[in-house]
């Protein structure tokens, strides 16, 4: 081509890619304009929706809308009327109203603001560092404060064609949102895609570029999007380690409801493991609670506030009359949680120096706890009379009522109906949540076999689903009491597990709960249980007695000689009747715990969702995970997102433009035609193609044809210069001459020149030249 | 891929070559009236006009020690109706060349030595008046043979230069406003002396143009020279020397290579090449330096037994053929400087694409 364009002689070409390039030139500056533009403002989309996922858990997506449209006509409107340097002072201005706004309705007060910076510092460094915003106690007020300051600044900036600053404000908004956790993978690459468009087209605008230069932007995009899945950088991305017991796989019930320190999500179908958790030692059972949740988002459970040192914040003691209970945990596995009984007051033992207290008073390890480890608790057990809670009254305080009462947005009328029908005949809080604990255990099924709905747990399972878990029943029962002005928290941990003597109860997997606490003044947090427990202990067994099975004939394979079996069915069938059966023989409970600590795959064995290489890796004995795992392990179908489809499909076009720009297909056609030749209609092309296929064959062996270099005298220097080389070479060449020089091939010569470069290029392929041998 | 019509190309004259294997009888008839399309010679078949090429290659080495090469350019422009400038120090046997080419095809050899005060009538001839017929009847000169030897041209003044030109290019004469064809074929193989210039009439480079090749002999090595020793000293072996074929022969040879084939790519690469020169020297080859590019590639492939020109051929050819046709800023400052043009035209070779 080079040679073609520099010779006038050969002018065809020239104009031909002159008048192409014009042909190019006509999608003008203006698309390209636009096309930016609307890159910055998908970009503002991506950070702006991840504050709209926040304010509808919250409430105020209207106002953010509101407050985000107002915010993109003043900056179209100010773009033609002020400098920049004026609008950057007026959004440090709105941005520094807009948290002394925040700081106010959070209590702190905009004095405090002034007069301690550094506390402003600590709360924008936790917040980077993963604190969701979730988790910000005002978090409603706080995405109003955040984000009118980038929105005005990028749209400004986009309007006045400064793409690449626009993206400045606009990036580091997202990025903020990113390193809180709450930009989830899709809408980062959405901002960062949409980032890279405003850049790369508004270049194009300034540049006069053409389209045909677009592909390199494809080809980016595609390299952002396969970077963005095989790196993850953001905190909290993927991967959350599982808190309750670090070997644990997902799909368990524990699992779900710990799902990471500060949330706690509700799953479909789960599991249960039979593995021993902790031992508690106390004079009377109750339940162990490991986590306090206030704020509800749909689909999952997050605890506002943050947790402090034990030593710095001191536990409450509960308004109302309590009990004083003490008890001993032993753990007897990983565990990232600290199950005690309601409103622990205290902790004994040296533990307490790693111990932390949640905004809501719930203990935990600041780091897991170790099989062996023991601590000390006393707890408060609010356990009011009746009558007394009937005449709570409702006079919650303030602070109360400001959390406790949040339900998302997106909650529908028909949910307020159908609580208000269930409620319909109470007069008293306690009524009010005694009819729905009732109502709930009575109307409901319970299983562990249920499919994740769709929109909002609560809901669905109030309107929809016949059967569910106690996630289902404590997560419904306290939108419900919400949604009748009750205060009331999500509750998860342990129940109180398998009496083994008088005072010691021994906790196992199985035995993951999750409850519900209501508020009532003067008596503070009351536990209501609205999971049926007659068939959760059914259930519960059931499972124990499987994975015993299981292990028994794990055992039977792998030794022969079982002398443990009486004991274990002894477990069982006392487990089925009451769960509460005392007097166990130590063996029988040590027997099930060591051989879970053996074998790590058994507590996996029945899950639905098996881990499979995990748990066929790390297990012992592959003879017991293989024959469950192939029951119900390998149905799990990959589900086609519409989120696939779209990183596929961008993949796709980049991979595409890609291989456009480096003329891979040209390389690949030419390596498939090196050895393949299918024969035309002109054996004067074929006999061209032949000797150009046997010119690729020697160009590979020993070096290519100079441009300049003729096809006589390149063979010729090859054969001087290697003496093995095949003497039929000549003859295709001659062939090769003739067809493009001379008179031409006749078909039969055609043939037979494509046969003798068959032949040559072949022998170099490995496999075909051995057999050749 | 037969004939492409003109007009596919450049509208400048490049275009004849392009054509003119096909077409070249019809051209000949304006330019050689003895030629016209009803007696024109039969071809002889390529392997037959090789052999006779390599017999006079051969025939002439007999008597030109070494030079291989040289002897094959001068057989080249022979069949490719090119004319032959032979430069050198005196003494290396340019004379001899011409003379053993003559008499190996038995043609009629003629010698003009250009001296300072040769007339043009020297060299076409002149009309006498015949006292006995009372008529003028013209005296041929030495410039109708069919292979003429112009002895150091270049000390010759212009004029009579231009005489011996004129018939070159046209291949007639002109004397006293009758015009004379000269026999076919003719060839013009001139010297000229690469020393003394100082009392030389330089050949102005128009007419440089006019030779198919320039060639340079050189020096013999040592035991070539040995050998040349050995064989002339004594009796010369040109008194010797036998004609190998007949001038007959060589006008059909000729007329075969007339008709050897020259596809579209070779026309493209021939017209690549010379637009190299163009835009890498001050004066690039001329039209006329690519119809003898091709002229010459036509004969070549018939010396290597072939029916159609490939890339070699002109590749082989277009040192000898543009070479000469070049003229670069420094030679226009230097004029003792030759060889510049050679150096442009290797590197066309080496850098223009054989396929665009």
């Amino acid at each position: 081509m080079s040679a073609g364009s520099r010779w006038p002689t050969l002018g065809r070409g020239d104009r031909d890619r002159t008048l192409s390039l014009e042909a190019d030139g006509t999608i003008g500056p203006d698309a390209f304009r636009v096309l930016a533009l609307g890159c910055v403002l998908l970009l503002t989309t991506a950070y702006v929706s991840v504050l709209q996922n926040v304010t509808q858990v919250v409430g105020g997506t209207r106002t953010l809308l509101a407050l985000v449209v107002a915010t993109l006509l003043a900056a179209t409107i100010l773009a033609r009327l002020i400098r920049p340097g004026t609008a950057l002072v007026l959004t440090a201005l709105v941005a520094v109203t807009g948290f002394i706004y925040y700081f106010e309705r959070s209590g702190v007060g905009a004095a405090v603001v002034f007069s301690a910076g550094e506390s402003i510092v600590a709360d924008a460094v936790t917040l980077a560092t993963g604190l969701e915003l979730l988790r910000v106690v005002e978090a409603g007020v706080w995405t109003l404060a955040f984000a009118p300051g980038p929105v005005f600044l990028s749209w400004y900036l986009a309007v006045r064609g400064r793409y690449g600053l626009s993206v400045v404000p606009g990036g580091f908004a997202l990025l903020f949102l990113v390193l809180t956790g709450d930009a989830g993978s899709a809408v980062t690459l959405l901002g960062v895609l949409a980032a890279l468009g405003a850049v790369a087209f508004g270049d194009l605008e300034r540049r006069g570029g053409s389209v045909a230069q677009a592909d390199a932007i494809a080809v980016l995009f595609a390299i952002i999007v396969a970077l963005s899945l095989s790196v993850t950088f953001v905190p909290g991305g993927a991967g959350t380690a599982n808190p309750t017991t670090a070997g644990a796989s997902d799909g368990t019930l524990e699992a779900t409801i710990d799902s990471a320190s500060e949330r706690s999500g509700i799953a479909g179908e789960v599991d249960l493991s039979p593995e021993i958790r902790f031992v508690v030692e106390a004079d009377e059972e109750a339940y162990w609670r490991t986590g306090v949740y206030d704020r509800y988002t749909g689909d999952e459970w997050v605890r506002t506030g943050q947790s402090q040192p034990y030593a710095e914040r001191a536990l409450e003691k509960p308004a109302g009359a309590t009990e004083t209970m003490r008890q001993t945990v032993t753990v007897r596995t990983e565990l990232g949680v600290m199950p005690a009984a309601a409103h622990p007051l205290e902790v004994e033992g040296g533990i307490g120096d790693y111990t932390e207290v949640s905004a809501h008073g719930q203990i935990r390890p600041a780091t897991t706890l170790i099989e062996g480890d023991t601590y000390a608790v006393e707890s408060a057990v609010v356990e009011p009379a009746p009558i007394a809670l009937h005449d709570a009254g409702t006079d919650y305080p303030e602070e109360i009522e400001e959390h406790y009462l949040q339900m998302p947005e997106s909650i529908s009328g028909e949910f307020e109906a159908r609580t208000a029908e269930v409620t319909e005949r109470t007069e008293t809080p306690f009524e009010t949540a005694v009819a729905i604990e009732r109502y709930l255990r009575t109307s409901k099924d319970y299983s562990l076999e249920v499919d994740q709905p769709e929109g909002d747990a609560a809901e669905e399972f109030l309107l929809e689903m016949d059967e569910g878990y106690c996630v289902y029943f404590a997560t419904t029962m306290t939108q419900m009491l919400r949604a009748e002005g009750i205060p009331a928290r999500y509750v998860t941990g342990y129940t109180s597990g398998e009496q083994i003597s008088d005072d010691e109860y021994v906790v196992r997997g199985t035995d993951a709960h999750a409850w519900v606490g209501v508020y009532f003044p003067d008596h503070g947090w009351v536990e209501f249980e609205p999971t049926p427990p007659q068939p959760r202990e059914a259930e519960h067994s059931e499972r124990l007695l499987d994975a015993q099975e299981e292990r028994i004939e794990d055992e039977a394979i792998q030794t022969g000689i079982e002398d443990t079996p009486d004991a274990d069915d002894e477990d069982e069938t006392d487990g089925d009747d009451d769960p509460d059966a005392p007097a166990h023989n130590p063996d029988g409970t040590d027997a099930p715990g060591e051989a879970g600590e053996d074998d790590p795959s058994a507590e996996n064995e029945t899950a639905p969702e098996a881990d499979e290489p995990g748990s066929s890796d790390t297990g012992d004995d592959p003879n017991g995970s293989a024959p469950t795992t192939a029951d119900d392990g390998l149905t799990t179908p990959v589900p086609i997102t519409r989120e696939l489809v779209v990183v596929a499909s961008v993949l796709f076009a980049g991979l595409l433009a890609g291989v456009h720009r480096t003329g891979a297909t040209v390389q690949a056609r030419q390596l498939i035609g090196l050895y393949w030749q299918r024969p035309s209609d002109d054996p004067d092309r074929d006999a061209e193609r032949a000797f150009h296929r046997l010119e690729g064959a020697l160009a590979r062996d020993h070096r290519p044809r100079g441009a300049a270099e003729s096809a006589r005298s390149y063979v010729t220097a090859l054969e001087r210069q290697n003496a093995d080389l095949d003497p039929r070479v000549e003859r295709v060449l001659e062939r090769y001459e003739r067809a493009v020089y001379g008179s031409g091939v006749d078909r039969a010569e055609a043939d037979e020149t494509i046969e003798i470069v068959d032949e040559i290029t072949r022998n170099r392929l490995p496999i075909v030249r051995r057999d050749g041998n | 891929m037969t004939e492409r019509p003109n007009t596919d190309t450049d509208s400048n004259s490049d275009s004849n070559p392009n054509s003119k294997p096909n077409t070249a009888p019809e051209e000949n008839t304006t330019s050689s009236p003895s030629a016209t399309a009803a007696d024109r010679p039969e071809t002889l078949p390529v392997s037959a006009v090789a052999t006779l090429c390599n017999d006079v290659v051969d025939n002439v080495s007999r008597v030109i020690v070494g030079h291989q090469e040289a002897i094959e350019h001068a057989v080249v422009a022979l069949l490719a109706r090119g004319h032959v400038l032979l430069e050198d120090v005196p003494g290396v046997g340019k004379t001899m060349l011409a003379r053993s080419i003559a008499t190996s095809v038995d043609c009629d050899f003629r010698r003009i030595q250009f001296t300072p005060d040769l007339l043009p009538t020297d060299v076409t001839g002149v009309n006498v008046f015949n006292q006995q017929t009372r008529e003028f009847e013209f005296q041929p000169g030495p410039v109708f043979g069919n292979v003429v030897l112009g002895d150091e041209i270049n000390r010759a003044p212009p004029k009579t230069q231009s005489a011996l030109l004129e018939a070159m290019e046209e291949e007639q004469v002109t004397v006293d406003g009758e015009t004379r064809p000269l026999p076919d074929p003719f060839t013009v193989i001139a010297t000229q002396n690469a020393v003394e210039r100082d009392r030389t009439y330089e050949l102005p480079f128009a007419e440089l143009d006019r030779f198919m090749k320039k060639l340079r002999l050189g020096y013999p090595d040592p035991a070539e020279e040995a050998e040349l020793l050995g064989r002339t000293v004594g009796r010369h072996p040109i008194e010797s020397l036998e004609p190998v074929t007949d001038r007959e022969a060589l006008v059909r040879a000729r007329e075969t290579v007339a008709n050897v084939r020259v596809e579209e790519p070779i026309r493209e690469y021939a017209t690549r090449l010379v637009g190299y020169t163009r835009e890498h020297a001050r004066i690039g080859a001329s039209p006329r330096g690519t119809i003898s590019l091709l002229q010459a590639a036509q004969a070549r492939a018939v010396l290597d037994d072939r029916e159609y020109v490939v890339p070699d051929d002109v590749q082989t050819e277009a040192p000898t053929v543009l070479g000469h046709r070049i003229e670069t800023a420094d030679r226009e400052r230097d004029r003792d400087r030759d060889g510049d043009g050679d150096a442009i035209v290797a590197e066309a070779l080496e850098r223009v694409p054989i396929d665009p």
